[in-house]
């Protein structure tokens, strides 16, 4: 199939919204959806893309040039948060779809900050049938229409517009690679908000398959989650590690395999190898595969997991997809072209232009460190080792970030807020290893004398501001100093020791 | 022990260990709290089914059952009433 993919990528890419259309005329009974048990058929789905479409329209006030602001989308996942954002996507209209689990006044700073003219929320009481006076749709592949956020964790995650002519070329090459059309039915664990979204819905949407959303309250719920896969048999699933760690669980009665999926995706960092061993097992006849991408760039490398070696180590990040490049950096910006270990730059055909705002952007996307070609690179921050045999895996970060449930979260970030609480005179964030959660964050602090700051109002401040990912798992309050190192550091190392002696 | 005491003295060991456990109200809010994430409600569930020998459905695994010291209480009588 990669050649197929590889094919659709020397083609103009096809509209993803004139596709969508296409299938609600074409196979209009086809279920699009899935949720809470009930189809969603592409025709219903359709019908109501179009009314949120007229509402959208007539809640523009004055000039034209009014509606071509971006609109802000305060969307849990739900059939209506779909229909308004393939209203949006056919009126080419730019909006931002931030985690809806932010912080309040992070929300209302993004949305000031993306200029948006209005900010929706999913009213859930469109339906039925609206004629289509709207004006017509033509492919601009330079117009942005989504706007998503980085998992930046505190602070303001950086805002990534992604245009029409991306999410296409994403779409076809996604759709191409994994085998998607009418009847085929994905998975689609991630939040609505998140670049994975792409590929599970977007994708799907546009190749006429059936998205099984899973329901946010219920996403760690096993088995739901497995009722979901044999009932509508689901034949790709893509998630965070997270998802297959609850599938793989022993402790409760793991006899179902889940032999209508094909196509599974794991998507890179620390899926635990007892847990990656047993997929093969899980899902008999599927291909397994690793895939590697950050917002910025989208899905970027592919790797295909052996099922009989998928235990072993590190797994590959594969190779670039279509179209892509990729490139190790050393630390003085030269290229390393042999093996070792160096920053990770790619440059895709599914890549933002750059971040909204620009001062964010110099630093991260760069031109080829050489001068070898005109494209764009984005400097990732993972560090990757090559291997003698030309495979790459990944080995950390050029910054202190790491994902915890699959969402990424800078440490720094997360001890300048608790810094900030003015009861804390000194803070450190580790990160430990997590089965279940890729990395659970800790806290070691010290308070300020005579205060009674406890983890229960740390807790509270904490949840007015960081996203729930990003508050640590584990609190340590004292009164001592931190450990230092001999040059005056704090000393990580010993606070993962003393925390891990603290649990036994 | 009432249950009230032996939950609120789980939550709070498990949790919060710094905290004394009256200070924690059986109708503070833990999850909008930030006290228990979507892992740690599976934590506590698991808790729950074993210390008071409840089978916690799929279905009840709404956060609402588990928001306060007191909704968990609830659970319990009523699970163990319907038993």
């Amino acid at each position: 199939m990669a050649t197929t993919a590889a094919m659709r990528a020397q083609l103009p890419a096809r509209s993803f919204v004139e596709s969508f259309s296409a299938n609600a005329r074409r196979f209009p009974e086809a279920p699009a959806l899935i949720w809470r048990g009930e189809p969603v058929s592409y025709r219903e789905l359709n019908d109501r893309a179009l009314h949120a479409r007229a509402e959208l329209g007539k809640a523009d006030i004055g000039p034209a040039d009014i509606d071509t602001e971006p609109i802000g989308l305060r969307c849990a996942k739900s059939p209506e948060a779909i229909a308004l954002i393939l209203a949006c996507l056919m009126d080419q209209r730019s909006f931002l779809l931030p985690t809806t689990t932010l912080p309040e006044h992070t929300l209302q700073e993004l949305f000031l900050r993306a200029g948006c003219a209005r900010v929706l929320n999913v009213s859930g009481s469109s339906s039925g049938r609206c004629s289509d006076r709207l004006r017509s749709f033509s492919p601009d592949p330079e117009a942005v229409t989504f706007m998503l956020t980085t998992s930046g964790s505190t602070g303001l995650p950086k805002i990534v517009p992604l245009s029409e002519g991306a999410v296409d070329r994403f779409t076809d090459w996604a759709g191409a690679q994994f085998e998607l059309g009418v009847g085929h039915s994905v998975l689609n664990f991630s939040p609505l908000s998140f670049d994975l979204c792409l590929l599970d819905i977007w994708t799907t949407l546009k190749h006429g398959g059936c998205v099984v959303l899973v329901e946010p309250a219920r996403a760690t719920n096993t088995a739901y989650l497995r009722d979901l896969l044999l009932r509508y048999d689901v034949e790709l699933v893509q998630a965070v590690p997270i998802f297959y760690q609850l599938l793989t669980q022993k402790d409760r009665d793991n006899t179902a395999e889940f032999a209508s999926v094909r196509h599974v995706i794991v998507t890179g960092d620390s899926i635990a190898p007892g847990c990656l061993a047993q997929l093969p097992g899980l899902f008999p006849r599927a291909r397994l595969y690793n895939l590697y991408g950050c917002t910025e760039t989208n899905d970027s490398l592919l790797h295909e997991i052996d099922p009989t070696q998928a235990a072993t180590g590190a797994l590959p990040l594969g190779e670039p997809l279509p179209g892509v490049r990729a490139l190790l950096v050393n630390e003085d910006g030269t290229i390393r072209n042999g093996p070792g270990t160096g920053e990770l730059y790619v440059s895709t055909p599914f890549q933002t232009a750059g971040y909204l705002d620009p001062p964010h952007q110099q630093s991260r996307f760069v031109a080829h460190p050489d001068g070898a070609d005109a494209l764009r690179y984005f400097r990732t921050g993972d560090l990757v080792h090559r291997h003698e045999n030309g495979s790459l895996t990944l080995v950390g970060r050029t910054d202190f970030q790491v994902k915890v449930r699959g969402v990424r979260t800078s440490i720094e970030d997360v001890e300048r807020v608790l810094g900030s609480h003015p009861d804390l005179a000194e803070v450190a964030v580790v990160a430990i290893p997590d089965p279940l959660a890729g990395h659970l964050l800790h806290a070691e602090t010290r308070r300020v004398p005579g205060s009674a700051l406890n983890t229960l109002t740390l807790r509270q401040f904490c949840v007015e501001k960081l996203p729930q990912t990003a508050i640590p798992s584990t609190f340590h309050i004292a009164d001592d100093p931190l450990p230092r190192t001999a040059t005056g550091k704090v000393d990580r190392h010993m606070i993962i020791r003393f925390h891990e002696r603290r649990l036994t | 022990m009432s249950h009230t005491q032996t939950i609120t003295k789980f939550i709070v060991d498990e949790f919060l260990p710094d905290v004394p456990a009256e200070s924690l109200a059986a109708d503070y809010d833990l999850l909008s709290g930030g006290v228990i994430d979507s892992l740690g409600l599976l934590k506590v569930i698991a808790w729950l089914e074993d210390r008071f020998e409840i089978a916690v459905e799929d279905l009840e695994i709404a956060p609402d059952n588990f928001r306060t010291v007191a909704a968990m209480n609830a659970f319990i009588q009523n699970a163990r009433q319907a038993a």
